[in-house]
């Protein structure tokens, strides 16, 4: 299970924190200029797609409709929006702007549902054809992560404080509660942490959940954690914590079908990589350190991608670049075959 | 050597000299109708926020949604029509009407070691001497008052005790007294087995030695050991100033019960009660990781006691009197690292500011459409501290230190007030 490079880096004009591929195998990205950038990847070199540009703040979260082609992305000022994907300049199909009151965080796709969590504590469901609001649970907390149990009667979602709620499908009700405390830390007055990533082992007998152990607020120095809990009841069965406490986050979680799980890291500027990991393995068996500060991956068939970000993403005052310009930077995106 | 000379360190007040020994008097208690009666007294006053690190400009003061580097926070609408916040300071925007904002602040250091001392000591020009801090300036110039509590209290997590290094050549005398944890300083009150009549006693005798000690040394520096007793002894009287618990417990909810929302609320008890200059120091802003995260966490934990406060002022008729600054060493970057994080940026940052001497409902100069540069006349720590003095009533320009001798400017002499946000 060791992926193997394929190409250079896809170069973004933005950075991106969420990348997706389309059930047609189209790889998506949701920007930090709210749009959507696309690329064709089925064929021998990857071909861009035009920008879709619907959001405002970040686009944040992307999931797709299994049988129509409906794209759903989601930003930081709330929005939740259906469109085409296959359109070069889609318009909305269904839109609710106020989705959430502010930062959406997730959003998932199952049956006739689109379900989204926000940084307003709230868990909604949303009709996926029409987008008409079908259910709403409040938590009261900050949530970050989303995941869909595999036999579809219940979703899981992960909060600031380690904690992670088991919502039924059916009925919109929390049904339990499991704690993995070590992902939060209050440092002075600042909560740092939270559940980042989500992901169930299809045979549903595990659940996934990722991090980091945070040492401290301001920089947030931390070791990145990933805990498989038995599924459903809750208990812990092995994990893997980073050996660096300047390796931070993992940010995105996926379950490979040959039996691992793929994940990435993104710490101090300069740090992070994609992984592959055997859970109850001491250590990864394969590592990419190539691209620093890695934020999400992707996978469609045997098409594997990650997003990281430029080096030298950081200094103190106004670091000029190469032309003295001030430059933002960027999430290059690498793509992978998984051998 | 001279055996009659000291070193600095003989001086240098430990926490457990200026918290072990004092002179008890009677525990007098300050009523609460006794509060009313401070307030009548219509003094000049500061409230000094602290956010240690560097508050982010972008998810405060200067919003700037939908550009490369705005983030992914909203702007909202304020109570001064056109003037727009930040999402993560909701309270605060209904204080705005209240508020003066420079948005056109640039200074010179992104260090927290050079920038914390630079702008608290207002950047002067180098004349080879160490200026004093803002809090050590005020207690200089407006004093102590009949308040019969210490010009200069700051109030900050972890320890206490008295930081005479922040009064730079004025002499420690004009330190702060720092209550850490918002906690009187331990050791305070008379152990019962020491009766009165003993510890009196004690106390005569810890003057003689200490103007025997004095004898033939510099004034300044003996003056404020003696002064760190007399304040311990004025705060003896005052113990239920610390004492929040009485208070209703609305207010313990609007302020919040975290460090910063305490701190403030002491500070409100401590204005109140007639203090000159406090400051309340709230660290760990230094987000140069997860930094959108961390400012969801820690912008509303300001926000939201720092609202109450302004609120309470005015309410009380207390903000005509008191100078409120909120402010940080500097800003954050508009890049964005590959951590998500900021990190350090003077070139274009705001400061907030608000009561006496200060214009309500002002914002003053502006940046570009990526914030990343100030696009109209920029503005220096000395240009703030100018209009600091010039709100205090203070001329900064006439208005001269004397330093063994040496006449000494307070503040930049190439730099002036801004008189955007003076009334």
């Amino acid at each position: 299970m060791i992926p193997k490079e394929l190409g250079k880096p896809l170069t973004l004009p933005c950075q991106s924190s969420r990348i997706r591929f389309g059930p047609e195998g189209v790889l998506f990205a949701a920007g930090h200029d709210g749009s959507v950038l696309r690329w064709d990847v089925t064929g021998k070199e990857p071909k861009p797609l035009p920008t879709v540009k619907l959001h405002n703040g970040w686009a944040t979260a992307l999931a797709f409709h299994p049988k129509k082609p409906l794209a759903i992305s989601a930003d930081s000022h709330g929005a939740l929006i259906a469109w085409d994907r296959t359109a070069d300049t889609p318009t909305p199909v269904w839109s609710q702007p106020k989705a959430h009151d502010g930062w959406l965080r997730a959003t998932v796709v199952h049956d006739d549902r689109v379900v989204s969590l926000g940084r307003d504590g709230f868990v909604r469901g949303w009709n996926l054809d029409d987008g008409k609001p079908l259910r709403e649970l409040s938590l009261g907390v900050d949530i970050f992560s989303l995941a869909v149990a595999p036999d579809g009667k219940s979703f899981v979602v992960g909060d600031l404080f380690g904690n992670i709620h088991v919502i039924e499908w059916d009925k919109w009700k929390v049904l339990s509660k499991y704690e993995v405390k070590e992902l939060h830390l209050l440092d002075r007055i600042q909560d740092v942490g939270g559940v980042r990533a989500l992901a169930f082992k299809p045979d549903g007998r595990s659940l996934f959940v990722a991090g980091s152990v945070p040492k401290s607020g301001g920089f947030v120095q931390g070791f990145p954690l990933m805990v498989e809990l038995e599924w459903p009841s809750g208990k812990r069965l092995t994990q893997w914590k980073g050996a660096a406490d300047n390796e931070g986050f993992i940010h995105d979680l996926l379950w490979l079908d040959e039996g691992f799980l793929a994940g990435v890291t993104s710490g101090q500027p300069g740090q992070g990589r994609l992984f592959v990991w055997k859970p109850g393995d001491a250590k990864p068996l394969f590592e990419s350190t190539k691209l620093p500060n890695c934020h999400s991956l992707a996978r469609h068939g045997k098409l594997l991608a990650h997003s990281a970000t430029n080096a030298n993403s950081s200094g103190n005052g106004k670091v000029k670049g190469k032309d003295g310009d001030y430059p933002a930077n960027s999430s290059p995106i690498q793509l992978w075959t998984m051998a | 050597m001279n055996p009659n000379l000291c070193t600095p360190q003989d001086h240098r007040l430990s926490r457990r000299q200026w918290l072990g020994a004092t002179g008890a008097m009677a525990l007098g208690g300050l009523s609460l109708p006794a509060f009313a009666e401070e307030l009548k007294k219509k003094r000049k006053q500061v409230l000094f926020v602290w956010l240690d690190g560097g508050m982010s400009q972008l998810e405060s003061w200067d919003p700037k949604p939908n550009t490369t580097f705005g983030g992914p926070f909203r702007a909202i609408s304020t109570s001064v029509p056109g003037t727009h916040v930040s999402e993560l300071l909701p309270q605060t925007a209904k204080q705005m009407h209240r508020l003066a904002v420079v948005r056109s602040v640039s200074t010179q250091d992104n260090s927290h070691s050079a920038g914390v001392d630079r702008i608290q000591r207002g950047d002067p020009k180098n004349r080879g001497v160490v200026y004093p801090y803002l809090g050590s300036a005020v207690a200089n110039w407006v004093g102590a008052g009949d308040s019969g509590l210490p010009p200069y209290v700051w109030i900050k997590p972890g320890n206490g005790g008295f930081i005479d290094r922040e009064a730079g050549f004025l002499g420690p005398k004009f330190g702060a007294l720092a209550l850490g944890d918002g906690k009187p300083p331990e050791n305070l009150i008379r152990p019962k087995e020491l009766s009165m009549a003993d510890d009196f006693e004690r106390n005569e005798l810890r003057k003689l030695a200490d103007a025997r000690y004095s004898a033939g040394r510099r004034k300044e520096n003996t003056e404020a050991n003696s002064f760190a007793f007399d304040m311990a002894e004025q705060l003896q009287k005052k113990l239920e100033l610390f004492d929040i618990s009485k208070l209703p417990a609305k207010d313990t909810q609007r302020y919040g019960t975290h460090d910063l929302g305490r701190h403030l609320l002491l500070a409100r008890r401590m204005l109140e009660a007639g203090v000159t200059f406090v400051k309340v120091t709230s660290y760990g802003w230094d987000t140069h990781g997860d930094h959108f995260n961390g400012a969801a966490s820690l912008h509303p934990k300001f926000d939201k006691p720092f609202a109450a406060m302004i609120e309470d002022l005015a309410e009380r008729g207390m903000l005509d009197d008191i100078l409120v600054i909120a402010i940080s060493e500097f800003g954050r970057t508009p890049r964005i690292n590959g951590h998500l994080g900021r990190d350090h940026w003077p070139e274009a940052w705001s400061v907030a500011m608000a009561g006496r001497g200060i214009k309500p409902g002002v914002v003053e100069g502006k940046t570009n459409a990526l914030g990343t540069e100030v696009a109209s006349e920029p503005h220096d720590i000395g240009h703030l501290f100018h209009t600091w003095y010039k709100a205090l009533g203070i001329d900064p320009k006439k208005s001269k230190y004397q330093n063994a001798g040496q006449p000494l400017p307070i503040a930049h002499e190439d730099m002036h007030a801004v008189k955007e946000v003076l009334a």
